[in-house]
Formats: C-alpha cells, sequence, structure tokens
C-alpha cells in the first residue's frame, strides 16, 4: 500500500446525533468509511473539450424545464402518475434519522453476512465516555446491537459493533430484498456428484487452499487507468482551444483581401 | 458574416517564434497574405512539411505522409517510398483553403520538390542552391550568384534569385520536363565545375569536410527525394526570415533578415514571368 493510501480518507461527518439505548444516550458522529475509487471522466465535446451540462427536457413538447417546475410522481400504471409534495414525503419519514435505536444484542458472528449492506465509522460527539463504555461493554460480550436508522433518505435496520477499537454502524438489507438463491431455476434438482469426481474436486481445492488476504487483490483496471492518465499528461494533451473572436476577424479581413487579390488575375 | 474559408482555427495565441513574439495567428495571417505568389509554387507537388506545434524553440518534426486527421478535401498524392516500405500519402496544396489548414497545423516550413505530381521523374525547375561556408557569408553567396546568371545568360537560360531564409541564395530555372533528374543534376554539376576553374569562391563538389570561406553549389539537390524550401515560405528560426524571391537588380539591398514575415507580404512582386517561359537546359 503505498503512503497515500495509508492516510486518513474520511473527511467531514455525514451525520451527527446519537445511540441511544433504553435510557442511555451516546453522542456520536458518523464518518465515511468506505469510498469507491474508481476514475470518474467527465462527458466533453470531442473537438475543444468542451464540459457540458444537462438539461430536463419534457418527452412530448421538448420544452425544457427548470428545478422549480419539476415534481416527484410515481406511476400507478403507464403513464398514470400521483404527484407528490416533498414536504409530504418528508413527513412520511420516521425519527430515526434523529437517533439510532438499539433495540437488542445479538452475537455479531450469529448474523447472515448476505444482509450486510454497508459500513460508516461511529466517532464520539462531545462526550468520549459513554461511547467508550459502549464500545468497551460490546467488545467484553463479543456481541452487536440491532436497531433501525435513516440515513438520508432509506430507513433500514443497522447493527452498531466493535471494528479495529472503534464503533462501526453497518447498514443491512431487509429480508425482501435479498432473493433466495433458489429463485433461479436452474438450480432446482442439483444432482449429487459421483464419488470420485466428488474426491478430485477436494483434492483440487485442499492443493490452492491458503489464508485470506483482501490486500492480494487490486484494481488493474483502475491502475492502467492511471498510467495511461499519466502518459497522455506527459506526451501530447489534447486541448483544442477555440479562437478569440477577434482573432479570428483579423484573419476574415485578411483572408477577404487576398481573394479579392485572387479575383483580379 | 458569409464563411470565407472550410478552416476552423485553434490555438491561435500559441507561441510560435517565442524570442520574436509571433503566434499562430501572425504565422496563418503571414500565410494568407501571400498565399497568391506562393500557392503558384505548392500546387501539384508532394510537400513536405515541417510542423512545430509547440514553437521553434522545441523539436519540430518532418512530415511526409498525410497527418491523422487530415480532411477529406485535402488533395491528397500517393506514391511507394522505398525508404518507409509504405505507400504514403502525402499532402498536395492546390487551393488556399489547404494552405490555411496547413498553417493552422502549425506547419512553419513549405519544401517542395522539384518535379510535380503528375511527372514525378521529370522535374520543371532546376536548382543552384548556393551555400555559404564560413567564413563566407551572403556578400560572397550575391557575388557567386550573379556570375551563375552571367553563365546561365550566356547560354541563353533565364533563372531567377530568391534567399533561402538563412544565409545563402537559391537560383531557379524553370525548365520544360524534357529531362529526368540525372540530366538537371549534372547539368548544374557542370555549370559549378566550370564556376569553379574560374573563381576560388566556388566549390563545386561534395566532399566529406566543406571547404571553409567557399561557396558551395549544392548540385545534388536535383534529386527525385529531395526538397527545396518554397518560394514564400518561413524558416523556423529566430527572426521569421522568409525564403524570398528577388528582383536581380536589387540582389545585396537586403540582407536575409530583413526579409522576414513583417516585411515580405507588403514588398513588390519580383517574379512575376517566372511561369511564362519554360527554358531549355543550354
Amino acid at each position: 500500500m503505498s503512503e497515500e493510501e495509508k492516510q486518513p480518507q474520511t473527511g467531514r461527518p455525514i451525520w451527527s446525533g446519537t445511540i441511544s439505548l433504553g435510557l442511555v444516550n451516546v453522542p456520536v458522529r458518523l464518518y465515511s468509511m468506505i469510498r469507491d475509487k474508481s476514475y470518474n471522466f467527465h462527458f466533453v465535446r470531442q473537438k475543444d473539450t468542451c464540459p457540458l451540462r444537462y438539461q430536463r427536457v419534457c418527452t412530448f413538447d421538448d420544452q425544457v424545464v427548470n428545478w422549480g417546475d419539476v415534481a416527484r410522481a410515481f406511476e400507478v400504471r403507464k403513464g398514470e402518475y400521483i404527484i407528490f409534495d416533498k414536504k409530504e414525503l418528508e413527513s412520511l419519514r420516521p425519527e430515526s434519522d434523529k437517533r439510532i435505536r438499539l433495540e437488542k444484542f445479538v452475537n455479531f458472528f450469529d448474523i447472515d453476512p448476505v444482509y450486510f449492506d454497508s459500513s460508516y465509522i461511529l466517532a464520539p460527539d462531545k462526550s468520549r465516555d459513554a461511547y467508550s463504555l459502549l464500545l468497551y461493554a460490546l467488545e467484553a460480550k463479543s456481541m452487536a446491537g440491532v436497531g433501525k436508522f435513516t440515513l438520508r433518505t432509506k430507513e433500514t435496520p443497522v447493527l452498531v459493533h466493535v471494528y479495529k477499537g472503534a464503533l462501526i454502524l453497518t447498514t443491512l438489507r431487509y429480508a425482501d430484498e435479498v432473493s433466495d438463491p433458489y429463485v433461479v431455476k436452474d438450480l432446482a434438482k442439483l444432482k449429487e456428484p459421483d464419488k470420485k469426481e466428488l474426491e478430485l474436486a477436494e483434492k483440487i481445492i485442499e492443493n490452492l487452499s491458503g489464508n485470506f488476504n483482501i490486500n492480494e487483490y487490486h484494481d488493474a483496471y483502475r491502475e492502467n487507468v492511471e498510467k495511461l492518465i499519466k502518459k497522455k499528461q506527459k506526451g501530447d494533451t489534447v486541448t483544442i482551444e477555440p479562437p478569440k473572436k477577434e482573432e479570428v476577424k483579423e484573419l476574415m479581413a485578411a483572408l477577404q483581401e487576398t481573394l479579392e487579390q485572387m479575383k483580379k488575375k | 458574416m458569409e464563411r470565407l474559408t472550410r478552416v476552423d482555427f485553434t490555438n491561435l495565441d500559441k507561441m510560435l517564434y517565442p524570442k520574436d513574439g509571433l503566434k499562430k495567428l501572425d504565422v496563418v495571417k503571414y500565410y494568407i497574405q501571400v498565399a497568391p505568389r506562393m500557392l503558384p509554387f505548392l500546387r501539384n507537388r508532394a510537400l513536405v512539411l515541417t510542423r512545430f506545434p509547440d514553437g521553434i524553440g522545441l523539436e519540430g518534426f518532418y512530415e511526409k505522409d498525410a497527418p491523422k486527421g487530415t480532411p477529406e478535401w485535402v488533395k491528397k498524392y500517393r506514391t511507394y517510398s522505398e525508404s518507409a516500405h509504405r505507400y504514403l500519402d502525402y499532402v498536395v496544396c492546390d487551393d488556399i483553403d489547404t494552405l490555411l489548414w496547413l498553417a493552422n497545423l502549425a506547419v512553419i516550413e513549405f519544401h517542395i520538390p522539384l518535379s510535380q505530381i503528375d511527372y514525378p521523374d521529370k522535374p520543371n525547375l532546376v536548382l543552384f542552391d548556393l551555400d555559404p561556408q564560413l567564413p563566407a557569408g551572403f556578400k560572397e553567396a550575391v557575388i557567386v550568384a550573379k556570375l551563375i546568371r552571367q553563365k546561365l545568360f550566356d547560354r541563353g537560360v533565364k533563372c531567377f534569385v530568391k534567399t533561402s531564409g538563412k544565409r545563402g541564395l537559391h537560383i531557379v530555372v524553370h525548365i520544360r520536363r524534357d529531362h529526368i533528374f540525372e540530366e538537371t543534376r549534372s547539368w548544374a554539376h557542370s555549370i559549378g565545375i566550370e564556376l569553379a576553374k574560374e573563381t576560388e569562391l566556388v566549390s563545386s563538389e561534395k566532399k566529406l569536410v566543406k571547404i571553409p570561406g567557399k561557396i558551395y553549389i549544392d548540385y545534388p539537390q536535383n534529386g527525385h527525394s529531395r526538397t527545396m524550401a518554397c518560394p514564400f515560405s518561413l524558416r523556423a528560426i529566430q527572426g521569421a526570415s522568409v525564403s524570398t524571391p528577388l528582383n536581380w537588380d536589387k540582389l545585396g539591398e537586403s540582407k536575409p533578415p530583413e526579409l522576414n514575415l513583417k516585411t515580405v507580404p507588403a514588398r513588390q512582386e519580383a517574379w512575376a514571368d517566372f511561369w511564362d517561359d519554360p527554358q531549355k537546359l543550354g
């Protein structure tokens, strides 16, 4: 890992509030823990790298629609919409956007990881004592707190658990958001393999066994893009500047004169 | 405003001659101004371009093959190159749009072969390239040029003179397309040999070490794959000097650095009758 990658990558907190367990409140701040490092490209016009912007246009009359005239709608049937006001939708949101209420404590290793969505770092906000208390208690019991939380617009089940000496918030998927593998019809009626073939397959797996180390994997595509960016910076970076109007005028005046001269010949 | 050209100009404020403060805008404007006098020499020839997209201070490059992105309206000439082992598409500049498109590519120098694309083996130009070996300079080249003119006059051959844009002079003869390069080359050589016998100033032989103080007549420039700086071409040297056609009567009045991008467009026509009488090798 390069020096760069070892530096903390948190930035500003994305939320602050409290974790409540019964009558105890732990003031916390929430920080990003996971960051997608893919290179982002901007859309530009090819001939002059002029950046583009988007406009919302009505599909019927091609009129540009400003943000002030935009509404959220739910399509009940094709072409039939029910409009919702922004305030209406906000009022439907449960209170869980102000605090993370932990209702239950479970064995962390009993939780099926298929439901794990994303993780965030929890840091103490003002009082470090309450945070420290929760951290040590959870660690001693190897347990995780389960509750619900609304981050931005979605309410999800969450875990609060210990990871590398800190409290982590992990959002979970709802049960109906995760498909059971058997929805894929090809998986029905799988036969048990032949004994000898099975032994061979198991031997192969044994031969290739080792310890899991996430650091063995790296994003080759991203690395290749980075190399190409550096190459292009050294070589010919194409930034074609459009000429200023006065310059073109000067040339056109000279050209006019020349063309007249040539007509006379 | 009516669209006068197919060319879209870009990066016009790119500095091409940094010490002279000349930008691409100035180079393009220069070529616009001299186009009527320059195009007759460019047309119908497979051009060799020297491009300096980052200005003359940095490496320029020779280009024979039409560059990537050449518009379909630019005329090209396809021919097999022995040295490159493949077909090359040379750019042919027959019209002002092509000249402007090339100038926009930061083509600073235009080099033309002595033959045209319809008869590549039969040149219609003969070149006496007078190359002063230090400490000889422009003054000595002028003397030799006048001697050559006299020699040619005695043989009934009319010739024209231009500055190379550097320290030398070019004497150019417009000939009928009756001879191959071997013939024009040996003709130019023979005149050089004669002159070398008559004056100490001239060296006619391409020896390993060019003799100091002499004017070498570079007759091998009359070759199939050789080129000459096109009349009115800029040179990629500080001062933006031009390979300038001159009147024989005024030869010696101006020094090469005085004939440049700023001064040449306003000059009077000097080679008005160049194309009139194709000469026979006398």
